[in-house]
């Protein structure tokens, strides 16, 4: 069996690694990341003020951050470290705009100056879309097409969020932005392994309900909420059953953690869509835990499995993968699941958890910082 | 080639040049790994050709989705694990291209039977 012959590379977009070396323009990126990853403590902060958590903290940008959590979090951070993975991989200097708009938003946020971080999330979020459109130009196919979508979700729900109208339309969409992201990247995985017949169009037709939730979370929150929940519980099923994870969790080393990292994820999702339906329907309590099961649980989760693989390639710093990564997802997870079983008997055990939420996030910042000064060791200072 | 490769007279990509440089130079690929699914980059399909011609070493590759970030490291990868078995005089030069798209019809007989095909 052979493969068929290849077109000569004449005409490609090509050029060599001495040529791409040159045009990656990453100096922009530490600086984006770092600042993203500031704000993202900042709201972390306003995080824990929200859940009960006493804090020794008393500036202003506190204050801000317990108002703006959702935003500093999901478009601030979120926002500005998938833009920039974006960025990355388009290589062009102008798609790392969108990010830095987005960081520096967040930043406005904390500075006490909404108007204008809002218009900077509706401009991010238009900037995204252009990103995606290129993306899609270069090959469109249905995971950069959902890409597309995603961001298009995150530019709608930051301009609901600007106008001040339709506030859990917003916050809906900007889930499905990151929701919709990892369910591309995800369906670009599965064609890895040999997928049902089916697969594709279950995804779709999924995702579909998702956004129709989404858009019905406008005129009518709790029927928009309901289906949107479902939805995410649905997406969830999907990814246990088809996802390559399920394999993969089986190989060693690095490949296996990312495997957990997704699979304890997907529980969250589904644990995050019952308690969004729950929630909209009129179950006060189940709030926390649709928004952390699915910002924490989930996406945090994502974050985690590919941060050693996306970090190296966006900020040139290398790492060096050891046991110790397990050590914040354990926190990550244990913690969560602390706060939601605990908060619904008590308060006391929510705060608790949201507190160690946070801890199992700062140790995951020490631990890429153990890691890459473990590489350094082992190699010598990165080229 | 791998042993399974061998006995099934198997070319993962094709190849043209100096035949001495075939093997050595697959097995520089092969030990390039995504690290998301343990398989080698040889396995999923993203080497398009290798032609060793006046003196260089031409790999046209792809990635499985021009949305991912990683291109750079991965070919920085192949730059380091070439570089050992690629005469001195010889130049490598990586081409990156997204046409033809990569489709799962891409991944080697190997790489199928690694991912339960």
């Amino acid at each position: 069996m052979h493969h068929a012959p290849r077109p000569p590379a004449d005409g490609l977009v090509s050029r060599t690694p001495a040529q791409a070396r040159s045009t990656r323009p990453t100096g922009l990126a530490r600086p984006v990341i770092a600042l993203a990853f500031a704000t993202m403590l900042a709201g972390m902060a306003g995080g824990l003020l929200r859940a009960g958590v006493a804090l020794p903290l008393q500036a202003g940008w506190v204050s801000q951050a317990m108002v703006w959590h959702a935003a500093l979090m999901i478009c601030a951070f979120f926002g500005t470290v998938i833009g920039i993975e974006r960025a990355v991989a388009l290589k062009h200097r102008a798609a790392f705009v969108p990010p830095l708009i987005s960081a520096g938003s967040g930043l406005l946020l904390l500075l006490g100056e909404p108007a204008a971080a809002h218009a900077g999330f509706v401009l991010a979020g238009a900037g995204f879309v252009a990103v995606n459109i290129a993306i899609v130009r270069r090959q469109a196919a249905t995971h950069t097409l959902l890409l597309l979508l995603g961001a298009l979700c995150w530019m709608g729900g930051s301009t609901l969020a600007a106008a001040g109208v339709a506030q859990g339309a917003a916050l809906a969409a900007w889930f499905a932005f990151l929701v919709l992201t990892i369910g591309a990247e995800r369906l670009e995985m599965t064609r890895l392994m040999r997928r049902r017949p089916g697969a594709e169009g279950l995804l779709l037709a999924v995702l579909g309900v998702l956004l129709l939730g989404t858009a019905l979370c406008a005129p009518w929150p709790a029927i928009g909420g309901v289906v949107y929940g479902l939805a995410l519980a649905a997406l969830a099923g999907w990814l246990a059953t088809f996802d390559i994870a399920r394999r993969t969790v089986r190989a060693p080393g690095l490949t296996r953690y990312m495997a957990l990292c997704l699979l304890a994820g997907y529980g969250w999702l589904a644990v995050g869509g019952l308690a969004w339906a729950a929630s909209s329907a009129g179950l006060a309590g189940a709030r926390d835990a649709s928004l952390h099961a699915l910002g924490l649980g989930f996406v945090f989760s994502m974050v985690m499995g590919h941060a050693p693989v996306i970090l190296p390639a966006v900020a040139r710093v290398k790492l060096a993968f050891g046991p110790a990564f397990y050590l914040p997802l354990a926190a990550l997870h244990g913690s969560l699941l602390l706060r939601l079983a605990g908060g619904a008997l008590s308060p006391a055990w929510r705060s608790a958890g949201a507190a160690l939420n946070g801890t199992a996030i700062v140790l995951f910042i020490l631990t890429l910082l153990g890691a890459a000064l473990a590489w350094r060791r082992r190699h010598g200072p990165a080229a | 080639m791998t042993e399974t490769d061998a006995l099934l007279g198997f070319q993962p990509f094709p190849y043209v040049g100096d035949e001495a440089l075939r093997q050595p130079i697959t097995d520089a690929l092969r030990r390039v790994i995504d690290p998301e699914v343990a398989l080698s980059i040889v396995d999923v399909g993203l080497i398009y050709q290798v032609t060793v011609a006046e003196q260089r070493v031409h790999v046209l590759m792809t990635m499985t989705s021009p949305a991912c970030p990683v291109a750079d490291e991965i070919m920085d990868e192949v730059e380091r694990r070439l570089d050992p078995v690629v005469p001195a005089d010889h130049r490598i030069e990586l081409e990156l291209c997204w046409e033809p798209p990569w489709t799962p019809e891409c991944i080697t007989p190997q790489g199928r039977r690694l991912m339960g095909w």
